[in-house]
């Protein structure tokens, strides 16, 4: 399972780090910064949480 | 509300007042939302991917018409056309489009970010302990207005390096510029917005010239903006109170309104009330369903500067749309049962804090103040109830919010 983070997308609303924050973490104007891409074992749920509660829809999931 | 009433909108987590927008959506259908449950009235708008009234204006609450206007990249709030609380220009950074946009936002972004503001949780959960201090013990309050409307303002003035003395002084500019005087005329009205504007402005320029002379800007809020780089240059004092306008319309009453309404849900839900009492850490996830499900700032203008497409209507470019985010909140599309409270709702993708590149400025301030506010007040009264025989009164626009709030609780 791996994530990628449009990062033009992103507007900085912080939902991805507050839910998933051992994936996503947030820079100095609060925007999100992908520091995981490979979801490790026992994360899919929050990814799929992170990726699925972006306003933006800036994240995506590839499942395989 | 009166047919003159305004449509609050939002955006960088502000409000504009845009008597354009409320004339379309109607004071009939204002009343019908000032309920304690206006969610059947917004859901009905989500199954329209647009509606095209009368005079060009047009009215989004689908989830995929908002993303369409918020994403598209060239969208500015209502440019200060026409009334717009009083200011003068262009409110910065909500009334401006990209690529202006950007440099105020790298300004004022590290500001507002959520790591910055973390260190005031203590301050805030002290000052919600002051507040409940006063009225712990008489067992019954008005909650809107000893509680939920005292503490985000004072924050915000800490934040801003306002004297917390002058919060009266504040509350009565917010309150002259957004709030409705029942019986009040046209031009009394209007009259009273253009004094407190002007008061507003003065008062801003007294504290940015004192400052200046004393040749100490400080590190707080205005301070940070009166020693700015944006650019290479330095903001003017034009720049400096357009910013300082918005962030005082926009931050003075949001967080007391959600409050009142978070609080009021759970007062009137207490089964769901104990459940989180009893597992604290279920509070973020219950915030964002309560944020999604009361949409305390339910509407915005949003200025669209280029030609956009949605469902078989062009919205022209500088057309005002009015953007529903309590319908889009409620949309079955982007929403598994959007009709059910489910406070560990998980995604909750919500629109409260606005979408695309206006997102609410302040929503990190917000949410750290709701929860910890929340938390303190359950700590230290976790079981309250409206008296019997009272009916909670809401009101709709320009925010969603329940006062007065009276609660009682044994003492």
């Amino acid at each position: 399972m791996r994530l990628t983070l449009d990062s033009g997308a992103c507007m900085g609303h912080g939902r991805c780090y507050s839910l998933a924050p051992e994936l996503f973490d947030a820079d100095d104007e609060g925007h999100s910064v992908l520091v995981n891409p490979n979801v490790p074992p026992g994360q899919d749920k929050l990814a799929r949480d992170a990726q699925e509660s972006c306003p933006e829809q800036a994240i995506t999931l590839d499942e395989a | 509300m009166s047919d003159t009433a305004e449509l609050t909108t939002g955006g960088d987590g502000e409000r504009i007042l845009d008597s354009q927008a409320a004339e379309g959506l109607g004071s009939d259908l204002a009343s019908a939302l000032a309920v304690a449950e206006p969610q059947g009235v917004y859901s009905g708008i989500t199954a329209c991917p647009i509606l095209a009234l009368p005079g060009d204006l047009f009215v989004i609450g689908a989830a995929s018409s908002v993303d369409a206007v918020t994403r598209n990249g060239h969208v500015r709030g209502s440019g200060a056309v026409g009334n717009t609380g009083g200011a003068k220009r262009p409110l910065i950074p909500l009334d401006i489009d990209r690529p202006e946009h950007t440099k105020y936002r790298k300004l004022l972004d590290p500001i507002f970010a959520a790591k910055k503001i973390a260190p005031l949780e203590t301050d805030i959960r002290a000052l919600a302990d002051e507040l409940i201090d006063a009225f712990i013990d008489r067992g019954h309050a008005d909650i809107y207005d000893e509680f939920c409307a005292i503490l985000p303002s004072t924050i915000f003035l800490r934040v801003m390096g306002i004297p917390t003395s002058d919060l009266d002084y504040f509350l009565d500019f917010k309150n002259d510029l957004l709030r409705d005087f029942p019986g009040e005329t046209a031009a009394t009205r209007e009259a009273r917005i253009a004094s407190a504007a002007e008061r507003c402005y003065a008062y801003f320029n007294t504290i940015l010239d004192e400052r200046q002379t004393r040749g100490a800007p400080g590190d707080d809020l205005l301070g940070r903006l009166l020693t700015a780089d944006v650019e290479g240059h330095q903001l003017t004092r034009e720049n400096i109170l357009d910013i300082c306008y918005l962030l005082m319309i926009a931050g003075l009453d949001t967080v007391a309104a959600s409050l009142s309404c978070i609080l009021a849900w759970l007062a009137r839900h207490p089964a769901e009330r104990d459940r989180i009492v009893a597992h604290p850490e279920m509070w973020p996830d219950a915030i964002e369903e309560l944020m999604r499900w009361e949409t305390p700032v339910p509407a915005a203008t949003r200025t669209p500067t280029v030609d956009v497409r949605i469902g078989e209507e062009t919205v022209p470019a500088g057309t005002h749309v009015s953007v529903l985010w309590a319908a889009a909140n409620l949309d079955p599309e982007k929403f598994k049962d959007p009709l059910t409270v489910d406070l560990t709702r998980r995604p909750n993708p919500h629109y409260s804090f606005a979408a695309g590149f206006h997102r609410c400025l302040g929503s990190h301030l917000a949410r750290m103040e709701l929860r910890a506010a929340l938390d303190q007040f359950h700590t230290r009264i976790p079981n309250y109830r409206v008296p019997e025989g009272v009916e909670l009164t809401y009101e709709a626009i320009p925010v969603r919010l329940a006062r007065p709030l009276p609660l009682v609780w044994s003492a």
